[in-house]
C-alpha cells in the first residue's frame, strides 16, 4: 500500500516538475486553424498582447460582422473613408477624393492606385463594387446602411473607371459617411467575395489593411503583419498581435501587473483603482465613445404622457452620482442626445441636473396623484451599473412619493415587452445603450425619435409632427448643407430635452490600461473598441 | 446482459428524443426574435423577412420540428444565430478542450481519491483518517471560484510558476505549428511527438485541472471510504479474518473489489455533471471550452446552440449513466 502511494506521488511530482520547467511568455487558447504565417516564423518575434473581456469577434465576415469583430476587422480591412472625431470631417482612406451632385443622389469616388490586398492582387474599382454588393446581397449585420443604394430603392453601385466608383442613391444620402462605417463597408479582394461567413470565421481574410488574420479560435485572434502594406513597417511597430478573451478582471489585472500583456480594458472598479496606482508598470488612457445610455419614458400612457411629470422624473435622476460614484469617472454626463465628438453635438443644449426641489415643483405642476404610484423600469440583465444607478434613482423618487420597480430582463424579453401591442402592458421607462453605425446623428433621431407605424426602437412611443419635420429636414440637409443639418439637430435635441421625451443619462468612456513598454494607443469613437495596432510602437 | 444493454440503449434514445422535443418547443415558445439576431438589430423589414425564410421561421411549428429532427439525424444541428456557424462544428471545436480538462481532472480524482478513501477506511478513526476526511469534506465544500482565484494568486502572481490561463503560451501559439488532430492538445502533441508543446500545454492545464478535480477527489474518497467500511463490516470479511487471512489480503482482494461498483457509479455521474458545468472554471482560467459557449448561447437565447449544448449534456449523462448501469449490472449480486 505504501509503495503504491509513493509511486503515485513520485509520478505526480515528476510530471509537475517537468511541466513547470521553462519560462512563459503569455498564454493563449490553442489554435484550431491557421498556423505560422508564411510557412515559417517571422523574423520579428515581438508580440503585442491585448486581453479583452469577451470574445474578440462573433464572426470575421467583413460584410456581416456586427459586434466585437470590429476590433479585428479595422486592422485587417479598410474603408473608402474614415470619420475623424477630432476634426469632425471625413478623411480619405482608400478613396483619394469624392464629389456628389446637388441633391446628394450621385456620388463619385476616386480611388488610390497603390493598394494591394493580402493575396497580392491590386485594388481596382471593380473590387470596391463587389465588396459593397456582397454586403447588400447578404443583407445582415450593418447592411441596412446601404438602404439608399439598394436596387429595389432605385440605387446602384458601378465601376466607372479603373479607379473610379459611382454610387447612385434612390434618395439623398450621405454616402461619404456610409462608406466610412465600421460595419458592412469594408473593401475586400475579389478572390474572397464568394466565400461564406464560415470561411472567414475560420480565420481567413481578404483585406488590404496592415494586418492579416493568421489564427482565429473563437476566443482569440492572431494578427500578423502584411509586409506589402503601402505604409511600410518600422522596427518599433508590432508585427504580431494576439487578442484574447480573458473574462476575469482579476486575471487581466494580474497579467498587466506582471507585464504578460500590454493592453487591456473593462476592469472592475477595484482592479482599475489598483492598476492606476502602479505607475511604474502601467498607465491609463480614457477614450470618448459614442455609446449613449438612454432612458425612454413611455409618452403614450399615463403618467409619463404628462410633460411636467416627465420633467420631474428628469430632475430626479442622479446623473452626477452615477458618473462619479458608480462608474468611477468612466463616463460623462450626456449633454444632448448627440455625444461629444460627433457633428451635431452642441455643449449649449439643455441638460437636466439632479435637483429634487425642481423635481417636486414639476411634480406638483403636473397634477399627477402619486398615491400608490409605482413606475416600472426595465433594463438588461448583466448590466450592474444600470442596476446601481436605478437603485439610487429609486431612492430619489421615493422622496417624491413615487415607487420604482426595477425589472432586470434579457434583451429579447425587454424588447418584446416594449413592443407589446397593448400600451398598458409596456414599461414606464426603458434603459438601453445606443451607438451609431456610422458618424451621423440620424442614427438617434430617425431610429429613436421619429414616429413609426410599427414599434422598433422608438420606445418613448413618440409621435411629434414638429420633431419629425425637423428630423426629415436634417436628413435632407446632411447631404446638401451639413451646417444647416447640424443646426436642425441642435434644435431637435433642445426639443427632446425640454419635453423630456427621453433622458440621455451618460456617454460611456473606455478606460484602457496600457503597459509602460508601448505607446500610440488611441480609439476613435466612431469605431468603438477598435484600436489600430499599426499605430502602436514599442518605447 | 446483452438484452439489458440493448434495452437501456433504446430507452436512452427515447430520453434523447424527449430532450430534443422539450428543448425545441421551449426555445420556440420563449419570447425571442431569432430573425433579428440573424439579420442584425437594425435590419430593415426586407432583411428580416429574408432571415425568417432562411431560418425556416415562415413554416408552421410542427413543420419546423420535423425539419429539425430530419437534420438532426444527418448530424446537422442548425446554425448559431449569433455567428452563423454550424452548431455541430462549433461543438466540435469547444468540446475537446473541456473533455481534455475534465478527463484529466477525473484521472487525477481517481488516482488520488481512491487510494485516499482506501487508506482512510483502512485506518478508520486514526489521525490520518481524520485528516483525510477533513480534506475530503473541504475539497467538496470549497467554492470552485475561490479555489481557482487562490491558485492563480499563489502559482502565477506569487511564485510565477504556472500560467494564469489559456491552453498554450502566446509565443507557441503564434510561432509554432500547433497540432490539431483530436482537439485535445496534450494528446495531439504526444501523437505528433511535439514534446516542448506538450509540456507547454501541460503547464497550462495544471491549475484548472486541480481546481476541477478537487470536488471529485473529495467525492471519490468519501464514497470509497464508506463503501469499503460497509464491506469490511460484512460477515465474510470477519470469517476471512478468523481463518487467519492477512488484513491486507482481505482489504485488497476481497473487500475493495466489491466496493468499487458504487464509487464507479458516482464517478461516472459526477463526470457527466462536470462536463457541462465547468463554465466558471473555464471563465477564470480563460479556457476555451464548452462552458464559455454555453454561457454565451444562453444569455443571447441562441436557440440552435442551446439545443445543441443541451443535447450534448443529455448525451453525456445518458452514456455515463449507461456505463454506470453496466458496471452495476456486471455485479453478479445484482439481479437483472
Amino acid at each position: 500500500m505504501k509503495r503504491f502511494l509513493c509511486l503515485i506521488l513520485a509520478g505526480a511530482l515528476a510530471l509537475s516538475l517537468a511541466a513547470c520547467g521553462g519560462g512563459d511568455s503569455g498564454s493563449a487558447g490553442a489554435g484550431s486553424s491557421g498556423g505560422s504565417a508564411g510557412g515559417g516564423a517571422p523574423a520579428d518575434t515581438k508580440v503585442l498582447y491585448h486581453t479583452y473581456h469577451s470574445a474578440p469577434y462573433i464572426t470575421l465576415d467583413p460584410s456581416t460582422e456586427y459586434s466585437n469583430g470590429i476590433m479585428v476587422l479595422q486592422n485587417v480591412y479598410e474603408t473608402l473613408t474614415r470619420y475623424n472625431s477630432e476634426t469632425g470631417e471625413v478623411d480619405p482612406v482608400l478613396a483619394t477624393s469624392w464629389t456628389k451632385n446637388d441633391d446628394g443622389t450621385v456620388w463619385v469616388f476616386q480611388l488610390r492606385d497603390d493598394v494591394t490586398f493580402h493575396d497580392g492582387t491590386p485594388m481596382t474599382a471593380q473590387q470596391v463594387v463587389s465588396s459593397f454588393k456582397r454586403s447588400m446581397d447578404l443583407g445582415q449585420g450593418g447592411a441596412y446602411i446601404w438602404d439608399a443604394v439598394l436596387e429595389s430603392n432605385g440605387g446602384s453601385v458601378e465601376a466607372t473607371g479603373d479607379y473610379e466608383v459611382t454610387i447612385t442613391c434612390g434618395y439623398p444620402c450621405a454616402i461619404d459617411l456610409v462608406v466610412s462605417a465600421g460595419y458592412a463597408a469594408y473593401i475586400m479582394s475579389d478572390s474572397v467575395i464568394e466565400q461564406t461567413t464560415e470561411w472567414f470565421t475560420e480565420g481567413h481574410d481578404g483585406g488590404s489593411g496592415p494586418y492579416m488574420i493568421t489564427q482565429a479560435t473563437g476566443d482569440s485572434v492572431v494578427l500578423q503583419a502584411y509586409e506589402g502594406y503601402r505604409g511600410g513597417w518600422q522596427d518599433n511597430q508590432y508585427r504580431n498581435v494576439m487578442i484574447r478573451d480573458v473574462p476575469e478582471s482579476s486575471a487581466r489585472r494580474q497579467m498587466m501587473e506582471t507585464g504578460e500583456c500590454q493592453l487591456s480594458s473593462e476592469f472592475s472598479t477595484t482592479d482599475l483603482a489598483a492598476l492606476k496606482e502602479q505607475t511604474d508598470k502601467v498607465y491609463t488612457y480614457q477614450a470618448d465613445t459614442f455609446n449613449n445610455i438612454i432612458m425612454f419614458l413611455n409618452t403614450a400612457t399615463e403618467p409619463c404622457n404628462n410633460a411636467d411629470f416627465r420633467r420631474a422624473l428628469a430632475y430626479a435622476f442622479p446623473y452626477e452620482e452615477t458618473v462619479n460614484e458608480i462608474l468611477n469617472g468612466n463616463a460623462q454626463q450626456s449633454v444632448g442626445t448627440v455625444p461629444s465628438g460627433l457633428w451635431g453635438h452642441d455643449d449649449s443644449v439643455f441638460q437636466y441636473t439632479c435637483d429634487l426641489d425642481k423635481a417636486k415643483e414639476y411634480l406638483d405642476k403636473s397634477g399627477v396623484n402619486t398615491d400608490g404610484l409605482t413606475l416600472t423600469v426595465t433594463y438588461m440583465t448583466g448590466y450592474d451599473e444600470y442596476a446601481s444607478a436605478l437603485q439610487l434613482y429609486q431612492v430619489n423618487l421615493k422622496q417624491l412619493g413615487i415607487g420604482l420597480e426595477l425589472r432586470s430582463m434579457e434583451w429579447d424579453q425587454q424588447w418584446a415587452q416594449a413592443q407589446n401591442t397593448a400600451p398598458e402592458d409596456r414599461q414606464d421607462m426603458f434603459v438601453f445603450i445606443w451607438w451609431p453605425d456610422y458618424a451621423d446623428p440620424v442614427s438617434w433621431f430617425q431610429s429613436l425619435l421619429h414616429s413609426e407605424d410599427q414599434i422598433v426602437y422608438n420606445l418613448s412611443y413618440l409621435k411629434d409632427p414638429e420633431l419629425d419635420a425637423i428630423i426629415e429636414d436634417a436628413v435632407e440637409k446632411t447631404v446638401t448643407d451639413r451646417a444647416a443639418a447640424e443646426a436642425d439637430y441642435v434644435k431637435a435635441q433642445q426639443m427632446v430635452a425640454e419635453n423630456a421625451y427621453l433622458l440621455n443619462l451618460y456617454d460611456q468612456m473606455h478606460t484602457y490600461v496600457i503597459g509602460n513598454s508601448i505607446e500610440g494607443v488611441s480609439e476613435n469613437p466612431s469605431y468603438s473598441n477598435a484600436i489600430l495596432y499599426y499605430n502602436i510602437t514599442a518605447k | 446482459m446483452f438484452k439489458y444493454i440493448v434495452k437501456r440503449i433504446l430507452s436512452s434514445i427515447l430520453v434523447l428524443l424527449g430532450v430534443v422535443t422539450i428543448t425545441f418547443f421551449i426555445a420556440r415558445v420563449l419570447p425571442s426574435n431569432p430573425e433579428v439576431k440573424w439579420a442584425g438589430q437594425r435590419a430593415t423589414e426586407e432583411q428580416l423577412a429574408a432571415a425568417r425564410i432562411e431560418l425556416g421561421l415562415d413554416k408552421s411549428l410542427p413543420e419546423q420540428y420535423v425539419i429539425y429532427l430530419r437534420d438532426l439525424l444527418h448530424g446537422n444541428l442548425g446554425k448559431s444565430l449569433n455567428n452563423h456557424q454550424p452548431v455541430t462544428s462549433e461543438l466540435a471545436r469547444y468540446i475537446p478542450a473541456t473533455l481534455e480538462l475534465v478527463l484529466l481532472a477525473f484521472i487525477l480524482a481517481i488516482a488520488i481519491g481512491i487510494p485516499l478513501g482506501i487508506y482512510s477506511a483502512h485506518k478508520k478513526d486514526k489521525l490520518l483518517d481524520h485528516v483525510s476526511r477533513v480534506f475530503s469534506i473541504g475539497s467538496v465544500s470549497l467554492p470552485t471560484f475561490w479555489v481557482a482565484l487562490f491558485l492563480q494568486l499563489i502559482f502565477y502572481k506569487g511564485l510565477n510558476l504556472l500560467p494564469i490561463g489559456g491552453r498554450m503560451s502566446v509565443t507557441a501559439t503564434i510561432f509554432e505549428s500547433v497540432p490539431n488532430i483530436s482537439g485535445m492538445l496534450l494528446l495531439d502533441c504526444l501523437l505528433t511527438g511535439k514534446f516542448t508543446l506538450f509540456f507547454d500545454a501541460l503547464r497550462h492545464i495544471i491549475l484548472p485541472c486541480i481546481t476541477i478535480s478537487l470536488y471529485p477527489i473529495g467525492l471519490v474518497s468519501r464514497m470509497t471510504r464508506s463503501a469499503l467500511l460497509e464491506i469490511l463490516g460484512e460477515d465474510y470479511i470477519t470469517a476471512g479474518h478468523s481463518y487467519g487471512l492477512s488484513s491486507g489480503k482481505m482489504l485488497w482482494k476481497y473487500a475493495l473489489k466489491n466496493s468499487l461498483g458504487t464509487t464507479a457509479t458516482d464517478v461516472a455521474l459526477s463526470m457527466g455533471y462536470t462536463l457541462t458545468d465547468t463554465f466558471l472554471v473555464e471563465a477564470i482560467f480563460s479556457w476555451p471550452g464548452i462552458g464559455s459557449y454555453i454561457s454565451s448561447a444562453v444569455t443571447t437565447l441562441d436557440y440552435p446552440a442551446i439545443i445543441g449544448v443541451t443535447l450534448f449534456g443529455a448525451t453525456c449523462y445518458i452514456i455515463l449513466n449507461l456505463i454506470a448501469d453496466i458496471i452495476i449490472a456486471s455485479d453478479p449480486r445484482v439481479r437483472l
